[in-house]
C-alpha cells in the first residue's frame, strides 16, 4: 500500500477533509475537520513502515473523519462545556489510535467500510470485508532466521532441504513460506512476527483507554466483557501448537470425497511460533476470480465453503473467525484448501445451546421465541427494555443472517439485492452503536460478514438447506410436522452431538452486533 | 621463575570462568573481587595483574562475546541481503553469543558503556564501541554508504544500539523476542534515516 506522506495542511487539508466527511450541520463539520486534521497531520512514530496504516495517508483521514463523526453524533445533544469535554477525549482518542500497532488496519478497514457506505456499490463492500483481519508487519529473512534459531537451534536451510527468502502470503500474525522437507514434500512454513502477543495486548489496553469516555453508559461493561473476548481469543491465536492440534481435529471430520482439503501438520517442525503443513497448490480469491471462472466452479466452491464451514462447527461447534481470504486455496483440481485455523472459537456449552434455541424456533418460525432469543442475546430482560428501535434493528441483522436457512433450493449468495439489504442492516446498528450483546457474536459476526463477502464475489449459488440438513443431521420436514402436530412453541434444546456424527444447529447466527 | 604464557592464558580464563559464575549466581554488584580470587585460587594481587576490576573481567567477557559474534556474524551473510538485514543479522548473532551472560549485563553495560561524560572512560568498553562501529561502517560501506568515523549518523547509530543493549538486557520476554521487534523498527528508522527513504525498506509491501 502506498506510503503516502500527509501533503496538505491547514486550510487546503481542512477543505479536502471538509469534502469527505457527512454533509450535516456546517459548523459541526468544520470543529471535527480540524480536530481530525491536526491529529491526522502529525505522523506517528511508525509512519510509513511497511504495510502498517497512517494516520496521515488520505484513507486514513477519511477513516477518522468518519469515525470522529460517528462518535461526536453520541454527544449531539450534550451541552458546550460537556461538547468541549468530549472533544478532548476525541482527540486524544484518534491519537491513540495512530499508535496501535495490529489493530489499527483493521480498525481503519472498519471505518472506511462506514465510510464508504452507502454510496459504494455491493462489489467493492465485498472486496473490503474479506479484508477486516488483522496484519503483523512482514519480516526480512534476517529475522526469520534468528526466529528460527531461536525455535529449533537451527538455521532454515539447515533444517530444510530448500527454503524460499520470500514470504508468498501474509498471514494473520506474521507471514507463510514455501519450502521442501528432506523427504521431499512441499510445505508452507507459517512464522509468527516476534512479540506479537505483546503488541495485541498494549492495542487492546489502548483501545480500552479509547473507548473509555465516549459516554456507553450501560453498553460499558459489555464492551469491556467483548474487548476481554478479542483478546483471549487473538492471544490463543498466538500458539501455533494449540492451532495444529485444531487443524487436525478438523481435518479428521472430512473424508477425502468432501473435496475439502485441510493441509496435514508436520510436528517435528512446528513449535508455537512456527508452523509447518503440507503445502496446497492452488490459488486466492483474487487470483481465481481474475481467470473468469464458470458460474458452475463458482456454485462449486460456494457449496465447499458451506459445507467446509457448517462442518467445522456441526463436528467441532468451532467458528472460523478469521475471514482471511488467503485462508482458502481454490485448487487446480477444483478442491478446496483450508489452511489457516489460527482464529477460530469454540462454542461453550451455554452458548451452543443457546444457539440450539435460535435454530429451533428458526425452522418452526416461531416470530414470539424469536423475539425473547433477540432481547436475550442483547442482554436484555425484555423487550420494552431492549427498545422498540434496537429490537427492529438487530431484528432486522439476524433475519437477513438467517435467510438462507429458511429458503428452498439454490440460494444466491451473489444476489445484489440480498447483499445489500445485509450490509444495510449491519451499517444501521453499527451507526447506532448498538453493540451490547453476547461477546461470542463478535466472532459469529466476523465469521458471516467474510463468508458472505467472498460467496459474494464468487456470484455463487448452493442448495444451502440441504447441505444444512445434512451437516447437522436435522430434517427440517420431519420437525416442522412434529411442531405441527403437537402445537408446541416451548424451544427443546438438542443434545450435543455425539463425536464424528454430523449434528449440530444454529449456525452462523450473530445476534446483537 | 617467570611462568609461561600459556599458564598465564590458562589463569585468566580460569579468572574470567569463575567471575562469569559468580556474577550470574550473585549479581554483579554483590559480587567483589576477593570472592573471585578465591573461587580462581589465586592471590588477590596477582589478579590484578590480570584485570584491574570486576568491571574489566565482565567487559572482557563481553567484547569475547561480541567479537565471536561478529566472526559468526560474517560466516552467516548470503551476500544478498539489504542493509537493514545484515545490520539485523549482526546484532541478532552479537546478542546470542551475549545471551549467557545476560543475567548480570545490566550494570556492566550500563558503566561501561554510559554514552554520558564521564572521570573515567572504561577501555574495555570504549573497545566494544570501536569495534561494533567498524564492523558498521564496514557494512554500510559494502552497501554504498560513505560512513566517516564519530559522524552524526555513526553517533545516532550507536544510540539507538545502546537502547537496544538496554531494554535487551531487562527483556522479560520468551527468547527476547520483544527485543527483536525492537531491533527491526529501530534499523528500519536508522536506514531510512540515512537513505532519506520514507516509502519502507525493500521487503515493504
Amino acid at each position: 500500500m502506498p506510503a503516502e506522506r500527509p501533503q496538505k495542511h491547514g486550510i487546503e487539508g481542512r477543505a479536502s477533509l471538509l469534502d469527505l466527511m457527512p454533509q450535516q450541520e456546517e459548523a459541526a463539520r468544520r470543529r471535527l475537520a480540524e480536530l481530525v486534521e491536526s491529529v491526522a497531520a502529525r505522523r506517528p512514530p511508525t509512519t510509513s513502515f511497511s504495510r502498517l496504516w497512517i494516520l496521515g495517508s488520505l484513507q486514513a483521514k477519511v477513516t477518522c473523519a468518519y469515525l470522529a463523526y460517528w462518535l461526536r453524533s453520541r454527544w449531539a445533544d450534550a451541552d458546550e462545556r460537556e461538547r468541549l469535554k468530549s472533544e478532548t477525549h476525541l482527540k486524544a482518542a484518534l491519537e491513540l489510535l495512530g499508535t496501535m500497532g495490529y489493530l489499527r488496519g483493521a480498525v481503519m478497514k472498519l471505518g472506511q467500510m462506514l465510510a464508504t457506505f452507502p454510496d459504494a456499490l455491493p462489489d467493492e463492500f465485498a472486496r473490503l470485508l474479506p479484508a477486516l483481519h488483522f496484519e503483523a508487519p512482514p519480516m526480512h529473512y534476517a529475522m526469520v532466521r534468528e526466529v528460527f534459531l531461536d525455535e529449533f537451534g537451527k538455521e532454515p536451510h539447515e533444517l530444510f532441504e530448500s527454503f524460499e527468502r520470500e514470504a508468498f502470503a501474509a498471514a494473520s500474525l506474521g507471514q507463510v513460506h514455501r519450502a521442501r522437507l528432506r523427504s521431499g514434500e512441499l510445505v508452507a512454513v507459517k512464522i509468527q512476527y516476534p512479540g506479537i502477543a505483546r503488541t495485541i495486548e498494549a492495542d487492546l489496553k489502548n483501545l480500552r483507554l479509547l473507548m473509555q469516555p465516549m459516554r456507553l453508559g450501560e453498553d460499558w461493561d459489555n464492551v469491556v466483557a467483548k474487548l476481554a473476548e478479542v483478546e483471549r481469543v487473538l492471544l490463543a491465536e498466538t500458539d501455533y501448537l494449540a492451532e495444529a492440534r485444531f487443524a487436525q481435529e478438523v481435518g479428521n471430520s472430512f473424508t477425502p470425497e468432501d473435496d475439502i482439503v485441510i493441509p496435514r501438520v508436520y510436528p517435528d517442525y512446528s513449535t508455537r511460533r512456527v508452523l509447518t503443513t503440507e503445502h496446497l497448490e492452488g490459488v486466492h480469491l483474487e487470483e481465481f476470480l481474475a481467470g473468469n471462472p464458470s458460474q458452475e466452479l463458482c456454485d462449486r466452491y460456494t457449496h465447499l465453503l458451506t459445507v467446509a464451514t457448517l462442518r467445522a462447527l456441526y463436528r467441532t461447534r468451532c467458528l472460523l473467525a478469521d475471514p482471511n481470504p488467503g485462508n482458502y486455496i481454490f485448487m487446480p483440481d477444483g478442491r478446496l484448501g483450508l489452511v489457516d485455523f489460527g482464529c477460530t472459537r469454540r462454542l461453550t456449552e451455554e452458548e451452543w445451546q443457546f444457539q440450539c434455541e435460535v435454530e429451533e424456533a428458526l425452522l418452526r418460525r416461531d416470530e414470539e421465541e424469536m423475539e425473547r432469543l433477540i432481547v436475550k442475546s442483547s442482554l436484555y430482560d425484555s423487550a420494552e427494555q431492549m427498545g422498540r428501535e434496537r429490537l427492529e434493528l438487530i431484528g432486522t441483522v439476524i433475519r437477513w443472517q438467517l435467510e438462507p436457512w429458511l429458503t428452498d433450493g439454490l440460494f444466491d449468495f451473489g444476489d445484489p439485492d440480498f447483499f445489500r439489504r445485509g450490509m444495510d442492516a449491519m451499517v444501521g446498528v453499527t451507526r447506532k452503536g448498538f453493540m451490547r450483546g453476547m461477546p461470542v457474536h463478535i466472532w459469529t459476526t466476523r465469521f458471516i460478514l467474510g463468508a458472505r463477502g467472498i460467496v459474494y464475489r464468487l456470484k455463487g449459488r448452493c442448495d444451502f438447506q440441504a447441505i444444512y440438513r445434512r451437516e447437522s443431521g436435522r430434517n427440517m420436514a420431519a420437525e416442522c410436522a412434529e411442531t405441527r402436530r403437537s402445537g408446541r412453541t416451548a424451544h427443546v434444546a438438542m443434545p450435543p452431538p455425539p463425536p464424528g456424527e454430523g449434528r449440530g444447529e444454529g449456525a452462523d447466527v450473530g445476534l446483537g452486533e | 621463575m617467570r611462568i609461561s604464557e600459556q599458564a598465564k592464558q590458562l589463569c585468566r580464563a580460569r579468572i574470567l570462568e569463575k567471575a562469569a559464575e559468580l556474577f550470574a549466581a550473585r549479581g554483579f554488584d554483590q559480587t567483589t573481587t576477593r570472592d573471585i580470587a578465591l573461587a580462581a585460587g589465586v592471590a588477590a594481587g596477582t589478579m590484578f595483574n590480570y584485570f584491574p576490576s570486576k568491571e574489566t573481567m565482565a567487559m572482557t567477557m563481553v567484547n569475547e562475546a561480541l567479537a565471536r559474534g561478529r566472526e559468526e556474524f560474517l560466516t552467516r551473510l548470503e551476500g544478498s541481503e539489504s542493509l537493514e538485514e545484515e545490520l539485523f543479522l549482526l546484532i541478532g548473532t552479537e546478542l546470542r553469543r551475549l545471551r549467557p551472560l545476560r543475567p548480570f549485563l545490566g550494570p556492566v553495560l550500563e558503566r561501561s558503556l554510559s554514552p554520558f561524560p564521564r572521570k573515567s572512560v572504561c577501555p574495555e568498553g570504549e573497545t566494544a564501541r570501536q569495534e561494533h562501529l567498524e564492523c558498521v561502517r564496514q557494512i554500510m560501506q559494502r552497501h554504498g554508504f560513505s560512513a566517516p568515523r564519530e559522524d552524526v549518523a555513526g553517533t545516532i547509530y550507536w544510540s539507538l544500539y545502546l537502547g537496544i543493549l538496554a531494554f535487551w538486557t531487562g527483556d522479560d520476554s520468551e527468547n527476547q523476542e520483544a527485543s527483536r521487534a525492537l531491533i527491526d523498527y529501530a534499523i528500519r528508522t536508522f536506514v531510512q534515516m540515512i537513505s532519506g527513504n520514507v516509502q519502507g525498506g525493500p521487503h515493504a509491501r
